[in-house]
């Protein structure tokens, strides 16, 4: 250990030395340290430059009223990666954000000061002005950001890599000890100004940050600290800017600055949304793989992180049962090397090392290491901070709408019941107060996708009354923290809902199930999901194959068509997919209809549905769907079930005439055709429309001439099936039918009927029995 | 030289003799042992550039990173599997890429079911084994035999198609880096420089699973069909100019729009999704490769140029795409009929006329 410190000190004596150089454009000013954010060579060398300037005062690019936060971190409690936090009291919800990962410089630079006892203060704008500069934005188009990313794509051009993140990890944060990394940022920042000065409101507003930070700086010196005892850390954008000369923003200037009510807090941050939507335009697409970066900085050893990102690869594959061999790992090390020199560069990038183990240990697909890779570059790190330190945007939304919905009274610890009326209040004044049920029902919704257990849905009895919800209400200390977790989602109930729903959405892989989210997204009234779920069904449907599927998710958006209006939401995007949907049904049925009787219940059903979907919608082809109805009712081979279900149908719509049906009773009853075939056809044909059925005498003389050709043993085999087509069909029905075969018989209708709707007697029942033992396979 | 014009088809270096001696020439690079060219060099040669005052042709268009990868493995003197599709210019990259290493892309073994493990290893002449007994006079060396004496690159085409013992008579070589001969009691030695390129067909009839041993003693790189539409468009255009110089056909060029148009149904039935990406659609289950799409365009020459006016009409076309997309699957009908009324009819004037034709034929 001594040894190690001694060492440690050697190596700072001579980067003294180095940096001695640089220090000296400081002269008479503080020291200034440009960095890029979430940097692990940066929080390194900040670290290496405060050791060696030892300052009394360290100042960091942040909102100033964020100083006072800043005692969470005393303690040494909280574990990033955590983010600061700041958010408009009023709505719109409007939020800054400052994460800090273990290697964001700025947060070392933090540390540093705590553990030295130097002070720390954060110098830009208050978070109360940046919020209130974003509501300005919104209203002029910004040309400077336009600027940045052509400035960013010529980099690209130059550099040959894919993109300017793999030029700033080759040339920045590959251990650029000393002053290589200091003054490589202050190029870059110093040019990048010049390209992009004057242009646009993103620049004005720097021009404000830059005076402010300069006032910052001048009090600090005005106070009494010597200007060689402070160190300012900013980005290396900003540093050019804060040079000494020009002046700091005036009293009077600061007054005139827009000011909106903020809130502030800490709040635990994740690696996944760091990499996300990491809220500094520099982006940090793999936190983990820069995590293992800081770590080789301390190790000391340059190559660490590409040796340790290759074995926690293989180390994840083999965790998860995939093989990887040590060899593997050995060849993909060499191959980026060899891929790094290739561009002249010692040390691998990240996108070297991707390819490297895309190359030998997935085999050339990316897909085989795609979870690995995610992983070991993303990782599910997520900050801790001590109990009671935040307070989030997120809860203050809650609260806001518990206000703002007249639901404050059921936020108590014992359960409370509310029903909702979805429909328009007529006797109301405010359309606030008309649609009040509607909006609470999102709201409360929107909760019950976040998995947050305030209120709990209760299905209504009255199965088709879309109008009506009912909900139990109550407040638990476990639904608080539920909805501070909501808050890495997204910054307010909505956004957070519409992020979980998106989530799910994307997970889903049956169409039945994204049908499903598409229902959830219009109960949490979120137009966007919805038209984003249905982009995904759009894609999934494609591969859908099994048309009861295909015509349940049918008959699913068919309803939200129709019934969405309630919610005063249009399904207009789901017309296209609905109809590439139908389309497809159309498609798959015929040849899906070969199958046994078990399936063909199921799919008389899907037949069914389709055909409700086609009359419910003019937008869905009448022409296509008759005309497979008719290939399905006039094809031999397929279940005779589903044929005579087919037949019903194109009776019901009037595609059917007598001649035609008379032709298709005689064919499928005609002698020779299998008996249990015949009556399944007659079977599929009763299931549907029955008194027009009834109805046609012609039907009723067709099958008395079948029975009538039938020997002993088929008219048992017969009756059995027959038995069944008639069985649910009740006493009226039974009668009617009777009348008809009364006068077919020339009997007298009344005495029919009595025998047909008398019980069976033991022995009738008997014979009943024996025929359903009877084997038919003899015949 | 005129015997030259002759030929059918000329091995890549002496087609592009001219860029090499270039690209040699303006060396400043440090060169591999065995290497005729520094690896940068090699990756000019591939995707394109200059070499001097010497323009260099790009011969493999798109995924430059590929080549990059191809390149800095056989730097680290592992063999190299290039994998994918049918048509994917597998074989096309590995002749270039030996042409620029070597400056000789010709010791090929052609992989087939009836590939044996001599044609791998080495064979005897048999009239001159039997008269003196084993001799190094008698002994047939194969093209990887030649490549580890010379300390050069062997190429290996469909090594999947050759059955599975002759596929393991490579893992020894590729471990080992020698070859022995017991009847000679030898031990040849591969000398520095020397490499495999292997190429193998994932979507195709009659090829062998490889086994792991195997797969793990190569670098393995997946040729994917091209990223955009422009470089697809790029490829073919190319290669069509260059087929219908060879084979004399007389019809014009196809125009910019034909070629789009294919190009566009090839890659959206390929990807299974509209370009814009909004719609994703059934892929069918033949390859719709870009080769394909250069040889459906040559066919339609050929069919407009001897029975037509010499322009491809639509009519050409359909016809072409009916017997390229539907081949015999019953479920490919159904992915085209599908495309045909979700896609094709929906995208207006210019290509209703294609609409009707497939319509048609449908």
């Amino acid at each position: 250990m001594g040894e190690n410190l001694q060492r440690h000190q050697s190596d700072q004596a001579d980067r003294t030395e180095e940096f001695q150089g640089d220090l000296a454009d400081c002269k008479g000013g503080p020291v200034l340290f440009g960095i890029r954010h979430l940097s692990p060579a940066g929080a390194w060398n900040v670290r290496k430059l405060l050791d060696q300037v030892k300052p009394q005062l360290v100042l960091v690019e942040g909102p100033s009223d964020f100083t006072e936060e800043l005692e969470v971190l005393a303690d040494g409690k909280a574990k990033p990666p955590i983010a600061l936090m700041a958010y408009t009291s009023e709505s719109p919800v409007r939020t800054l954000l400052y994460p800090f990962a273990e290697y964001s410089p700025e947060y070392q630079a933090i540390l540093w000061a705590q553990q030295h006892q130097a002070e720390c203060r954060f110098i830009d704008l208050p978070s109360s002005v940046f919020l209130a500069f974003s509501d300005a934005k919104e209203n002029s188009e910004d040309v400077g950001e336009e600027e940045r990313i052509s400035v960013y794509r010529r980099l690209d051009e130059l550099s040959g890599e894919d993109s300017h993140e793999t030029f700033w990890e080759r040339t920045m944060e590959h251990f650029s000890e000393g002053d290589g990394y200091r003054k490589g940022a202050k190029a870059f920042g110093k040019q990048l100004r010049e390209l992009t000065e004057g242009r646009g409101c993103e620049d004005a507003k720097n021009v404000v940050r830059e005076a402010y930070m300069r006032r910052q700086i001048q009090e600090a010196i005005s106070s009494g600290i010597l200007p060689e005892k402070i160190v300012v850390v900013t980005g290396a954008y900003h540093t050019e800017g804060l040079r000494g000369g020009l002046p700091g923003l005036s009293d009077a200037e600061c007054k005139r600055l827009p000011m909106v009510e903020t809130q502030k807090t800490w709040m635990p941050y994740s690696y996944y949304r760091l990499s996300s939507r990491s809220g500094y335009g520099a982006g940090n697409k793999a936190p983990a793989y820069y995590g293992l970066l800081w770590q080789g900085y301390q190790k000391g050893e340059a190559d660490y992180a590409a040796r340790s990102y290759l074995s926690k690869l293989a180390f994840w594959q083999r965790q998860n049962g995939n093989v990887v061999s040590s060899a593997e790992v050995i060849e993909a090390v060499r191959l980026s090397f060899s891929l790094a020199s290739l561009h002249g560069y010692q040390i691998p990038a990240l996108r070297d090392l991707r390819d490297a183990a895309v190359t030998c240990m997935g085999h050339g697909n990316f897909g085989e290491i795609a979870q690995a890779v995610a992983d070991t570059e993303i990782g599910t790190e997520i900050g801790f901070l001590p109990q009671g330190v935040s307070r989030t945007s997120v809860q203050n939304d809650f609260y806001r709408l518990l206000e703002e919905l007249h639901l404050r009274r059921y936020c108590s610890v014992t359960a409370d019941e509310l029903d909702l009326d979805l429909r328009e209040k007529l006797s109301v004044k405010s359309e606030k107060a008309a649609f009040l049920d509607r909006e609470r029902s999102f709201f409360l919704h929107r909760l019950r996708v976040l998995g947050i257990s305030f209120a709990s849905w209760q299905k209504v009895q009255q199965e088709k009354a879309t109008w009506a919800e009912h909900w139990i209400m109550r407040w638990t200390p476990e639904a608080e923290i539920e909805i501070v977790e909501a808050q890495l989602k997204g910054d307010t109930i909505l956004l957070a809902a519409s992020f979980q729903l998106k989530e799910e959405a994307e997970k889903e892989e049956g169409i039945a199930g994204v049908a499903k989210m598409i229902e959830e997204s219009f109960l949490c009234g979120i137009p966007q999901m919805i038209s984003y779920a249905t982009s995904i069904l759009q894609r999934i449907a494609v591969e859908a194959a099994a048309v009861g599927e295909i015509a349940k998710t049918v008959q699913s958006l068919s309803l939200v068509i129709q019934y969405g209006s309630i919610r005063k939401l249009s399904g207009e995007a789901l017309v296209p997919v609905l109809q590439q949907l139908f389309l497809r049904a159309c498609l798959l049925l015929p040849e899906s209809c070969v199958c046994d009787d078990p399936a063909s219940r199921e799919l008389t059903e899907s037949i069914g549905m389709l055909n409700e979907a086609a009359l419910s919608h003019e937008f869905l082809s009448e022409e296509e769907w008759i005309a497979v109805v008719k290939e399905l009712a006039k094809r031999d081979d397929l279940n005779t079930r589903i044929s005579g279900y087919a037949v019903a149908i194109l009776l019901e719509r009037g595609q059917f005439t007598n001649a035609e049906l008379a032709l298709q009773v005689e064919r499928r009853l005609s002698k020779g055709v299998p008996a249990d075939l015949g009556a399944g056809w007659f079977e599929g044909l009763s299931q549907k429309n029955r008194y027009a059925l009834i109805a046609r005498m012609s039907l009723w003389e067709s099958l008395d001439q079948y029975l009538a050709t039938l020997d002993d043993e088929e008219f048992k085999r017969a009756l059995l099936f027959l038995r069944r087509a008639f069985a649910d069909f009740t006493a009226r029905e039974k009668s009617d039918i009777a009348e008809n075969l009364g006068e077919l018989w020339q009997l007298n209708p009344s005495q029919v009927s009595e025998a047909v709707n008398a019980p069976l007697t033991q022995e009738a029942l008997g014979m009943l029995e024996e025929l359903d033992d009877f084997d038919f396979g003899d015949i | 030289m005129a015997q030259e014009t002759m030929v059918q088809r000329l091995p890549a270096e002496q087609m592009f003799q001219k860029e090499i001696n270039a690209l040699i020439k303006a060396e400043q690079d440090p060169i591999p042992t065995g290497w005729k060219m520094s690896p940068k060099s090699v990756l000019t040669y591939i995707t394109g550039g200059k070499a001097g005052r010497t323009v260099i042709t790009p011969k493999y268009i798109g995924h430059k990173r590929l080549v990059e990868i191809a390149i800095a493995t056989l730097v680290t003197d592992r063999a190299l599997l290039l994998i994918g599709e049918p048509g994917t210019a597998k074989s096309w990259l590995s002749e270039h890429l030996s042409a620029a290493i070597n400056g000789d892309s010709t010791k090929v073994i052609q992989g087939t079911a009836g590939t044996t493990e001599e044609q791998i290893r080495y064979s005897w002449n048999y009239a001159m084994l039997i008269a003196q007994g084993p001799s190094p006079e008698a002994m047939l060396k194969s093209p990887v035999y030649h490549a580890m004496e010379t300390g050069t690159i062997a190429r290996l085409e469909e090594i999947s198609r050759c059955a599975s013992e002759v596929q393991d008579a490579l893992i020894s070589i590729l471990s080992e880096k020698r070859i022995s001969v017991s009847e000679l009691g030898l031990e040849v030695p591969a000398q520095k420089g020397f490499s495999v390129i292997a190429t193998a067909n994932t979507r195709d009839k009659g090829v062998n699973e490889m086994s792991a041993a195997l797969k793990r003693r190569f670098n393995i790189v997946v040729l994917p069909a091209p990223a955009d539409l422009e470089s697809e468009m790029d490829i073919v255009k190319t290669r069509v100019t260059q087929l219908s110089e060879n084979l004399d056909l007389n019809a014009s060029l196809p125009q910019q729009e034909v070629v789009e148009k294919v190009c566009t149904i090839f890659r959206e039935l390929r990807l299974g999704a509209t370009l814009d990406g909004k719609q994703k659609l059934k892929p069918t289950t033949g390859v719709l490769s870009t080769a394909e799409a250069i040889s459906l365009l040559a066919n339609s020459m050929a069919l407009a140029g001897s029975f037509g006016n010499g322009t491809i009409t639509d009519y050409d076309l359909a016809a072409g795409l009916q017997g390229a997309i539907v081949k015999d699957d019953e479920k490919d009908s159904l992915a085209w009929k599908e495309y045909l009324e979700n896609v094709l009819r929906k995208r207006g004037a210019a290509w209703s006329g294609l609409y009707k034709e497939c319509k048609e034929l449908n």
